[in-house]
């Protein structure tokens, strides 16, 4: 099989199956999660579901994660809070604003977007990349980390960053012909989909569902954390 | 009796000797000696290398190439591109005056006159001639699908293999089965290297092949007796060692993220990047940026429309024309996004039920379960 064979292979029907997986996968993480359940509370609310969801929005979406001195993660480990925060930023950039990715996107859903220029969403990648490989260095130099990582968390790790440097490469024509890197990228990509809903990355759906959880038992308590 | 010289065949048609060292500068410059590594690493080292010196000696000194041109599944638009060539030109030069001795499409004769020629001439230059094919080979239904003279493409080209001393695919047809290999593939059209396994067989693809690429090809073999460094897919990489998008003249503006939205918006009519006009540019190898078209006006891009990639295998099949590569080829259908969101979400309630019948049955009271005991 030549390349252009490969490339037509990871963007066609590997990358259909792929997004089957990811969509099944994240179904089944979602009813999991809505069937745990929970407890209970027979006591009266004292105050709004709804001004304790807003609230805790308010804070961990929208303010506290970019006022460092707030978060216990920077005191703790700076670098988990920095480099933690420029991957998602550039992650989030680079998948949503970049104009390869919004016409894949829209080729999906239907409609697309306005995207930012490829200098910028160049620049924050690099970024992201260079997070990558400072927040695997303090994996294994943070000795609290280093209790904390197991395969999965490598896995994870590597399953991204082969998406992210191959897409770079590509963008940059480095090394390989734009064919070999095209194929390659997508591979990566089918990998990631198909890793996701047995992995930990799905926090990008189940982050908001703990806010929203979070911000209601604040809120019948009416207390603000 | 010694054969007679591209040279004095040049003079009997009338070639002057100022005419005949111009057209060795032609045919130097069109084989792309100078993008030759060896040829100009020896000039890099040796000063000036004599190319076109090169070019006047072979032609003074070696026969002339015959060439025998065959078309099967095609829509001669090879041919055509080539006949649009301006004259006096290189193309003109090398297949019109110096080369081709049977062309299906452009000479006179038709049916078993037409038949005879082309065994005359490969018999008359049998183990000599450059065989150039134009168009697919249908193998499907055991080739009936394209007969000339009542016999299948593939015996013809087959039997015209054998006596060749090279062999040229031109067109993507040709080369990789083109547009009648496009889905669902009825003939089961084959370029010519899937047929001809015994020699090597030199691919110039594109829709039509550029003829100077073509006919460069042919020229590299009459001067040096080789044929050219090929790629992977048996392409010159002379011609097509670059891509499109490499080579681009809108390709600042992919750098700039300057993109055409539309083919009449604002950005179609800066001459901004094609890209998300469907543009196959980072994908596809061929010389048309630099070469161009007639007479090196412009080439599609140039003209405002995407590459179709036309000289890459499978390129009818390869996401639409109008579509950006980044575009996934496949994508499932809202009912198999429905039926395995179903699925993963049964696997999930079912889990889930399993579970909790089982804390359950864990927090039944000892004595219940001492009793079923």
């Amino acid at each position: 099989m030549d390349w252009n064979s490969f490339l037509r292979f990871v963007r066609g029907p590997l990358f259909e199956v792929s997004l089957l997986v990811f969509v099944a996968g994240l179904a089944y993480r979602l009813l999991r999660v809505v069937t745990l359940g929970w407890a209970r509370n027979r006591a009266p609310a004292a105050g709004s579901r709804v001004v304790g969801v807003g609230r805790s929005y308010a804070k961990g979406v929208i303010a506290w994660p970019f006022i460092p001195w707030v978060k216990d993660t920077f005191r703790g480990n700076a670098v988990t809070y920095l480099a933690g925060g420029l991957f998602h930023l550039g992650l989030f950039v680079v998948i949503l604003l970049g104009t390869a990715h919004m016409l894949a996107w829209k080729s999906l859903l239907g409609f697309g977007w306005p995207t930012l220029s490829p200098s910028i969403v160049d620049f924050l990648a690099a970024g992201a990349i260079v997070a990558m490989i400072a927040l695997l260095i303090n994996r294994f130099s943070h000795p609290v980390v280093r209790k904390l990582t197991g395969p999965a968390e490598l896995l994870n790790w590597l399953v991204v960053f082969l998406a992210m440097v191959t897409g770079y490469m590509m963008t940059h024509h480095l090394f390989f012909r734009y064919e070999v890197l095209f194929g390659l990228h997508m591979v990566a990509v089918d990998v990631l989909l198909i890793w996701i809903p047995f992995s930990a990355i799905p926090h990008f759906v189940f982050y908001f569902f703990s806010r929203t959880i979070h911000g209601v038992e604040h809120g019948r308590r009416a207390v603000t954390p | 009796m010694r054969e007679e010289t591209i040279y004095e065949h040049l003079q009997r048609e009338g070639v002057s000797r100022r005419e005949f060292i111009k057209y060795c500068g032609m045919v130097a410059g069109a084989m792309g000696l100078w993008a030759t590594p060896v040829l100009s690493e020896s000039a890099r080292l040796f000063g000036n290398p004599d190319l076109i010196g090169e070019v006047i000696r072979a032609l003074e000194t070696k026969p002339r190439l015959p060439i025998i041109w065959l078309e099967f599944q095609d829509c001669a638009g090879c041919t055509e591109a080539l006949t649009r060539s301006q004259s006096p030109t290189f193309v003109d030069l090398v297949l019109n005056k110096i080369s081709i001795d049977y062309h299906e499409t452009l000479f006179a004769a038709a049916g078993f006159q037409a038949e005879e020629a082309r065994q005359r001439a490969m018999q008359a230059y049998a183990g000599r001639y450059v065989l150039v094919v134009e168009g697919s080979i249908p193998t499907g239904a055991r080739g009936v699908y394209c007969t000339v003279g009542g016999r299948s493409a593939v015996n013809i080209l087959k039997e015209a293999a054998a006596g060749a001393t090279a062999i040229i695919a031109t067109g993507n047809c040709a080369a990789f089965g083109g547009i009648p290999k496009a889905k669902p593939d009825p003939t089961e059209a084959k370029g010519v290297w899937e047929i001809v396994t015994d020699k090597p067989v030199v691919n110039i693809p594109g829709c039509p092949a550029i003829p100077e690429v073509t006919a460069g090809t042919i020229a590299r073999f009459l001067v040096f007796g080789t044929l050219p460094e090929l790629d992977d897919l048996n392409r010159p990489k002379t011609f097509y060692g670059t891509t499109i998008h490499d080579q681009c003249l809108r390709r600042h503006f992919y750098d700039a993220g300057k993109f055409a939205g539309t083919f009449d918006d604002e950005g179609a009519r800066n001459g901004w990047c094609l890209y998300k006009l469907g543009c196959k540019g980072p994908t596809t190898y061929n010389a048309c940026p630099a070469i161009k078209w007639d007479g090196g006006l412009s080439f599609p891009i140039q003209s405002g429309h995407p590459c179709l990639g036309c000289s890459q295998p499978d390129f009818w099949d390869g996401g639409g024309f109008y579509q950006a590569q980044s575009v996934p080829l496949d994508r499932p259908t809202l009912e198999a996004v429905g039926i395995a969101a179903g699925v993963g979400a049964l696997v999930g309630a079912g889990v889930a039920v399993a579970n909790r019948s089982q804390k359950k049955r864990a927090n039944e009271p000892e004595a219940e379960t001492t009793g079923r005991d």
